[in-house]
């Protein structure tokens, strides 16, 4: 399994949009701290920047969405699904391979983009906060910051898992992709009628979309008046939607004949 | 077991309600190089997966040296290197990058090297494979087959691609392993170049193995003749019928040979009879030839 990991790191590290993603990146969130360090009318309070990475968390989910779908669909794309799959190792293998590496990868997102936050938060808005401040109730800077990564993540994984298994079985990227990036986006767009039609069937908490409040709900705490569920609740619903989409994923390239 | 390496069982299998495969049995022996071979859509890239475990099968049993091979089985695997259909290469990557990803870490890098200098493909395997050429692509697909230096080896049409030059490396590189007991299993359309290499022959059509034999089987069962062209074509015929000899039925004047026949005998007999020879061949029925008939004559119906 080792091995296997190794090789698809080894892949991921080979490819130039690796490094082109990361550099955009750190540009984009740097893009971000200088506008509102110098026009801090328009751009807002600091605080709130920050604690969303100087928006990096965001474009996590964009990079991320990419890279599930490609490490997955490249290799229908390229053939060389046959040359993965004739060797000594299970199919399940090689599959889970690729998910850890995403994995491994998506946690070096966010260690990237907490690092240059930092660094950002130092060299441009040294005097103008500190990290103790009081951001939302009961939490400071970097607490909101915290439990919004940890939100994020879990929120993240349950796009992902999902654009992992679109990948599998469309073995296209681009549909992989504009569905997880739509899912992800569509909560904004239909969050105030999915809340609406909750109040009125009860059970529809449970719908993955719901899920997503998840980072909203850990820092506000009156979020759950909307989401009609228990942070806890929600923790295990999103690790529950992403490990039936990562099964399905399972069975379905367990499957496959190529 | 130490003899037969790929046995191959009762095969079934279908796509949908198609079947692809009817009851394919064939065992291929350690040393040897088999060629598969068959018309378009017969179930050769099929048996070829199925072989290496890509695909799930209806019934029948796979096993490689030994061990049974499906889609849930893949210990045999570590012994096996191929190239199916088309090469699986990663544009982003360079050749040589292919070869360090899907070799063991068992293989040196002095065998990594060595492929790729066989396989002449120096001068550009530092470069990116978006780079290559479809013959380029195919080399690199060949030498990734063989880089682990395996027990079996299974190319699908390997010489799609190639150039004359690469051809004939490919025909050396193979025939060179054969004799250091590697086994190979090759399928191409290609018979003119497969019949120089391979020692036995399975024949697939319509999904059923219609022939299985060694090669010189097959050369011994074929006609030889004789073709001769001479001053009065008519009065020779008359003169060899009287001596025994038997003439072929074709379009052409030729004697069917045998252990007997002489060159110098029937030259001799026709120029003491008076009739000048203005050419004489000896005319092997090749691979194609015998192919093409045995297809022709094929019992096997469409389903």
């Amino acid at each position: 399994m080792i091995t296997l990991v190794k090789q698809e790191t080894f892949k991921l590290l080979h490819k130039k949009s690796t490094y082109a993603v990361s550099a955009t990146l750190l540009i984009i969130m740097t893009v971000f701290g200088v506008l509102t360090r110098n026009y801090p009318k328009y751009w807002g309070d600091p605080k709130g920047l920050f604690v969303t990475m100087f928006t990096g968390i965001n474009w996590i989910v964009l990079f991320m969405i990419a890279a599930c779908s490609s490490i997955i669909a490249m290799e229908f794309q390229y053939g060389t699904i046959k040359e993965l799959l004739y060797r000594k190792y299970y199919r399940g293998q090689i599959l889970v391979s690729k998910w850890i590496t995403m994995l491994l990868y998506s946690i070096y997102f966010y260690v990237l983009a907490f690092v240059w936050s930092m660094l950002l938060k130092v060299v441009l808005f040294n005097n103008k906060f500190q990290l103790s401040d009081t951001y939302q109730p009961g939490h400071s800077v970097i607490n909101s910051m915290w439990l919004g990564i940890v939100g994020s993540f879990l929120t993240v994984w349950l796009v992902l898992s999902l654009v992992l298994l679109l990948a599998n079985i469309f073995k296209s990227t681009a549909a992989a992709i504009s569905i997880g990036i739509i899912g992800y986006f569509a909560l904004s767009i239909i969050s105030n009628i999915m809340f609406v039609l909750m109040q009125k069937w009860d059970w529809l908490k449970w719908n993955p979309l719901n899920m997503m409040n998840l980072p909203s709900q850990l820092v506000s705490s009156s979020f759950h008046k909307m989401t009609l569920l228990s942070t806890p609740e929600m923790v295990v619903g999103s690790l529950v939607y992403t490990a039936i989409f990562m099964a399905i994923s399972y069975v379905i390239f367990k499957r496959r004949s190529v | 077991m130490s003899d037969t390496i790929l046995n191959v069982e009762h095969l079934n299998k279908n796509f949908g309600k198609k079947q692809v495969l009817k009851d394919v049995s064939f065992s291929v022996q350690t040393g040897h190089i088999v060629g598969l071979v068959g018309p378009n859509g017969a179930g050769k890239s099929t048996i070829m997966k199925a072989v290496l475990g890509l695909f799930n099968y209806a019934s029948g049993t796979i096993t490689i040296d030994g061990e049974p091979v499906s889609p849930t089985s893949h210990k045999a695997m570590d012994k096996v290197g191929a190239l199916i259909e088309y090469p699986g290469i990663y544009p982003f990557l360079t050749g040589y990058q292919h070869l360090e990803l899907f070799s063991k870490d068992s293989t040196s890098k002095d065998q990594i090297m060595d492929i790729v200098d066989k396989m002449k493909m120096d001068s550009y395997i530092n470069r990116k494979a978006k780079t290559y050429s479809l013959g380029m692509k195919q080399k690199l697909g060949i030498a990734l087959a063989l880089v682990d230096r395996p027990k079996l080896v299974i190319l699908d049409e390997p010489m799609n691609g190639l150039d004359p030059q690469a051809n004939k490396d490919l025909r050396t590189i193979i025939l060179d392993l054969a004799k250091q007991g590697t086994t190979l299993l090759i399928s191409s359309h290609i018979l003119s170049e497969l019949e120089k290499l391979i020692d036995d022959l399975v024949v697939i059509d319509k999904g059923q193995i219609v022939y299985t034999k060694s090669m010189a089987e097959l050369e011994s069962g074929s006609k030889k003749l004789l073709v001769l062209k001479t001053s009065d074509d008519a009065k020779a015929k008359e003169i060899l019928a009287q001596n025994n000899y038997q003439l072929d039925n074709g379009d052409k004047f030729a004697i069917v040979e045998n252990d007997q026949t002489k060159m110098a005998d029937v030259i001799k007999l026709l120029s003491d009879n008076g009739i000048d020879i203005d050419d004489v061949q000896h005319v092997h029925s090749d691979l194609e030839t015998s192919l093409l008939n045995l297809l022709k004559n094929d019992k096997v119906k469409e389903s």
